[in-house]
């Protein structure tokens, strides 16, 4: 498992969500599997898309979906481009994707341990202990506040678990990644209180 | 006359030269509008080109570079720009990359469904729809659903974003933190100014604007801002030549007034001088003012030129100045002579009134106003303050000696006629173009900045400068259904590398025909919620979410269709308004190409759409204008001579006489075509004009040699003021044509060169048996 993490004491304290991020800390390339569920009001059921995450370096992030289809996204040099199956290539500058932008800045930092780069957009706070711990991400500017609520990671010991997008919308979505994403769901469409629920049990 | 009284009316003329020179300055307009300098238009495109002459698209088009700092913070830098940019009025639009066409796409959002093309091969049933879903459905999923979710319940077809692609330009650079770059690191911008682009005076507050809303960014001291396009090269190219021209002009000042003191020994001239030239300029602005109420920028630049030849006027009453007796009496006998002069030249220019060209109509009435002006100040108002005399110039130390040179030089009378015969064949068989067409040869622009323009254009994908695609009907309407019949034609190009990129005016809105066409493909309300409704079985969207949609696609069933008129209201309508102009009666499509490899190869567009469609090349069509102008003057200049040699034979009474005054100034001017010719420089109107000035000054030369005086000490005075006209054109010109300026340059050497052949013909070519009559 690429994801080791040792982590110190844990304490809520302030100065805690740095030194759990700064304890994560991994030489790229770095990759894991991941499962995601999103909940979306024009939807009545979550999608599901599950593949595998990678950080390759500096602010190079690539997202492969395997199912139930096959897409790449890649971020890098402020630019979106997204591959699916084998047609067109659609790029978009980040700019105009800043939800997309943050999203993947919080699974770079989730994978790389990169604090600082979390700090410039988002406020941190940590809580919790070594059977669970989260670290809460929430917006600082305008742009990224009209669009997103918050982002909420939950970890177990060296480990991040889940990772909750909350749109200001109201929409979520709730990735599993590391052993979560292994051990995969346990239905097909999990509602959404269980799945994050899931995420804080020590299970 | 006491020196009290002098010094008054000294004081009361400059106050009058100051006092008329202020008013006409706030009546007469210059324009630089080139249509007043060239002859009508005959060919259609020529009447485009002077009716769209720096308005056209790519003309009007600024590139901007920003470098010298770490990317993160030029793309900040670039889009602190792009906002000022978007605010100033003086710019019609301006992009970086990062501009959000969705949003504009917005403002034309109830018309999306007639301005897509998905409807042209695609209709909304219940497969298409249930296709569309499908790739929702994935989408939402995406890590750029953020993007799409507000627009989803409105147009699940996407067809905003499809707009926003079509209208994004046609080849666009790497987007960096969501702006250009060039590959070499520079954050690149384009912005579109509202002026002209031949228009120096507002490209130049254009650029000034610009230039403050880049200085104004936090951080931007450090980064450097490069400018490129027309404009941008105007500005350069007029502040370089005026900064040139007015440093020559502080070296041939200081130069002159040593010249004067030393030939003179008297500070009177220095400030006596130059009193008739002005008058002669401020009389000539007045008759603009009076008779056209504006001049042309080249007018009076040429103009100026011209006038120059009244700087000899007053020198030559100085040096034929005699102790104790009064300088009203010298210039009276003078005048005669100088009278035949002014009369001879001023009957040649009214040449230039007969030409029909109003720039050179404007030419003629300030030259020969300025002239007759500076004159009758020389003979009139310059002894009334001028002092007396206390030095005879005769007696100029070294003087006689000189003369005795020039009067003994070998005057071998087959030599001339060799030399005109030499000069004739060197000038009709000399290798190398003969004109100069090409007006960028002028513009004093470094060749790097002409490099990084070209390396800026293809990075930017910016519509070539030089060819415009012209389409022609007679409705605007028409032109955009002839630009969609052309549009996959212009494709076949693209494939086959004749042309880089295009952008057509059916881009931006399809014809009626063509929308009113997709709308009928539009389903009513029934029928699309039934295909919504099969094509959303098994797939996860809530029931009703697409009503929006549904109502979307009612309203645009009944929408008239967007006309060119409504479009250009919207942000984008800028970039139509350039494209789609109405000539006479007819309508003008413009179509915008970048990298033209091939212009041969748009010959079967124009068979293809019976001469509706072809490309249009502005520098050739510029250079046919120059042509036609040039010949112009030609004849103008042709008539002028013939009517200065009838003017010259009648006022001296004798043809012999006349050929000795004739002669040397037709000679000379042919040795400076010589000269040229051989140096393999071919010849601008700047040239022409020059070699005029050269034959005005030369025929007072030829005049003044040509006198019998019969007095040993009036022949020295002679000498005596033509050695100092000689010597004051030679440093003003002379300097010139050291000049970087290539029009300065030109002016320069051609009347430095000509002053040469001149003086030197004149004495060559004067009757040997009065020139040697020993003192």
């Amino acid at each position: 498992m690429a994801l080791t993490a040792s982590f110190g004491a844990l304490a809520a304290e302030p100065g805690l969500a740095e030194s759990l991020m700064s304890g994560m800390a991994k030489t790229p390339p770095v990759s894991t599997p991941f499962v995601q569920v999103s909940y979306r009001g024009v939807l009545v059921r979550p999608l599901v898309v599950s593949g595998t995450l990678r950080w390759l370096g500096g602010d190079r992030m690539q997202r492969d979906i395997e199912k139930p289809f096959k897409e790449t996204a890649n971020i890098g040099d402020g630019e979106l481009s997204v591959q699916r199956g084998s047609g067109e290539v659609h790029r978009m500058p980040l700019a105009r994707a800043p939800q997309a932008g943050a999203m993947l800045a919080g699974f770079r930092a989730l994978l790389g341990g990169d604090v600082s780069a979390l700090q410039q957009d988002f406020a941190l706070s940590a809580q919790g202990g070594t059977a669970h711990w989260v670290i809460t991400l929430a917006p600082r500017t305008g742009q990224l506040k009209r669009q997103l609520a918050s982002i909420v990671i939950d970890g177990r010991e060296h480990e991040p678990r889940c990772l909750t997008v909350t749109n200001a919308n109201g929409d979520s979505s709730i990735t599993l990644v590391g052993a979560m994403a292994e051990q995969g769901l346990r239905s097909a469409a999990p509602l959404e209180s269980a799945l994050a629920a899931r995420c804080r049990n020590s299970q | 006359m006491r020196r009290v009284a002098r010094v008054a009316i000294w004081f009361v003329w400059l106050a009058l030269i100051a006092a008329i020179g202020w008013d006409v300055a706030w009546h007469l307009k210059i324009s630089s509008d080139l249509r007043d300098f060239v002859p009508p238009a005959r060919t259609a495109d020529q009447k485009l080109l002077l009716d769209e002459i720096g308005k056209g698209p790519g003309s009007r088009l600024l590139l901007l570079a920003i470098s010298g700092m770490p990317q993160a913070r030029l793309a900040n830098l670039s889009r602190g720009l792009d906002e000022a940019l978007a605010r100033d009025p003086a710019f019609a639009h301006a992009a970086n990359g990062g501009n959000d066409l969705t949003e504009i796409a917005s403002d034309l959002l109830p018309y999306r469904y007639l301005l897509s093309p998905t409807l042209d091969t695609h209709r909304f049933d219940a497969a298409y729809l249930r296709a569309q879903l499908q790739q929702r459905v994935e989408d939402l999923s995406s890590p750029a659903a953020s993007m799409l979710e507000p627009w989803l319940k409105r147009d699940p077809t996407l067809e905003t974003l499809k707009l926003a692609q079509l209208w994004e330009p046609p080849r666009q650079p790497k987007l960096v933190d969501g702006v250009w770059f060039s590959d070499r690191g520079e954050a690149l911008l384009v912005a579109e100014t509202r002026a002209a682009g031949f228009d120096p005076g507002a490209q130049a507050a254009a650029i000034a604007s610009l230039q403050k809303h880049f200085a104004s960014l936090p951080g931007s001291a450090r980064a450097k801002l490069s400018i490129s396009g027309p404009g941008w090269f105007g500005v350069q190219a007029s502040r370089h030549t005026r900064a040139e021209a007015d440093r020559f002009c502080t070296i041939t000042t200081i130069g002159f007034v040593l010249m004067l003191l030393l030939a003179y020994r008297s500070a009177v001239p220095i400030v006596v001088t130059a009193l008739p030239l002005l008058s002669g300029a401020v009389a000539g602005f007045a008759l603009l003012a009076f008779i056209f109420g504006h001049a042309h920028g080249i007018t009076v630049a040429f103009g100026f030129t011209l006038l120059g030849v009244a700087q000899e006027y007053p020198l030559r009453v100085f040096s034929h100045r005699r102790v104790g007796v009064p300088t009203s009496q010298s210039v009276r006998e003078l005048w005669p002579l100088l009278a035949t002069a002014i009369v001879s030249v001023c009957i040649a220019y009214l040449a230039f009134f007969a030409s029909g060209v109003a720039g050179l109509q404007q030419l003629a009435v300030f030259t020969i106003g300025g002239l007759i002006t500076a004159g009758v100040c020389t003979r009139w108002l310059l002894p009334l303050i001028v002092p007396p005399a206390r030095r005879d110039m005769a007696a100029t130390p070294g003087l006689a000696q000189a003369w005795h040179f020039f009067a003994h030089l070998p005057r071998p009378r087959w030599l001339p006629w060799l030399a005109a015969a030499v000069g004739l064949c060197v000038v009709a068989f000399a290798p190398g173009q003969f004109w100069q067409n090409d007006l960028s040869a002028l513009t004093p622009i470094p060749k790097s900045e002409l490099q990084r323009d070209a390396r800026l254009r293809a990075e930017l994908g910016a519509p070539d400068v030089r060819y415009l695609l012209v389409l022609r009907a007679s409705t605007a309407e028409d032109v955009l259904a002839l630009s969609e019949r052309v549009a996959p034609r212009m494709h076949q190009l693209v494939a086959s590398h004749a042309v880089g990129g295009f952008e057509l005016p059916s881009r931006f809105v399809p014809s009626a025909e063509t929308q009113k066409a997709r709308q009928a493909k539009l389903p009513d309300a029934a029928d699309l919620r039934s295909a919504l409704q099969q094509a959303m079985e098994g797939l996860p969207f809530r029931a009703g979410v697409f009503a929006p949609f549904v109502a979307d696609v009612e309203a645009a069933r009944e929408l008239s269709p967007l006309t060119p008129a409504k479009f250009e209201q919207s942000p984008l309508g800028a970039r139509l308004e350039s494209m789609l102009v109405r000539q006479g009666e007819g309508w003008v499509g413009l179509g915008t190409l970048s990298g033209v490899n091939d212009p041969a190869a748009f010959r079967v567009l124009t068979k293809a759409t019976g001469g509706a469609v072809h490309l249009l090349d502005l520098k050739a069509s510029t250079e046919s204008l120059i042509a036609a102008y040039r010949h112009r003057i030609l004849i103008a200049l042709g008539v002028a001579a013939l009517l200065l040699c009838i003017a010259v034979t009648l006022a001296l009474r004798s043809p012999r006489r006349a050929l000795h005054v004739l002669g040397p100034m037709t000679l000379a001017t042919l040795l400076v075509l010589v000269v040229l010719r051989a140096c393999g420089i071919p010849l601008s109107l700047f040239h022409l004009v020059s070699l005029t000035l050269a034959a005005g000054l030369g025929l007072h030369y030829a005049l003044f040699f040509e006198r019998r005086t019969g007095d040993d000490r009036e022949d020295l005075r002679t000498l005596h003021a033509t050695l100092v006209c000689v010597a004051s054109a030679l440093l003003v010109f002379g300097v010139l044509a050291l000049s970087s300026v290539p029009v300065l340059r030109a002016i320069g050497l051609t009347v430095a060169l000509g002053v040469a052949f001149h003086f030197t013909l004149s004495v060559l070519m004067a009757p040997a048996e009065h020139l040697r009559r020993e003192n």
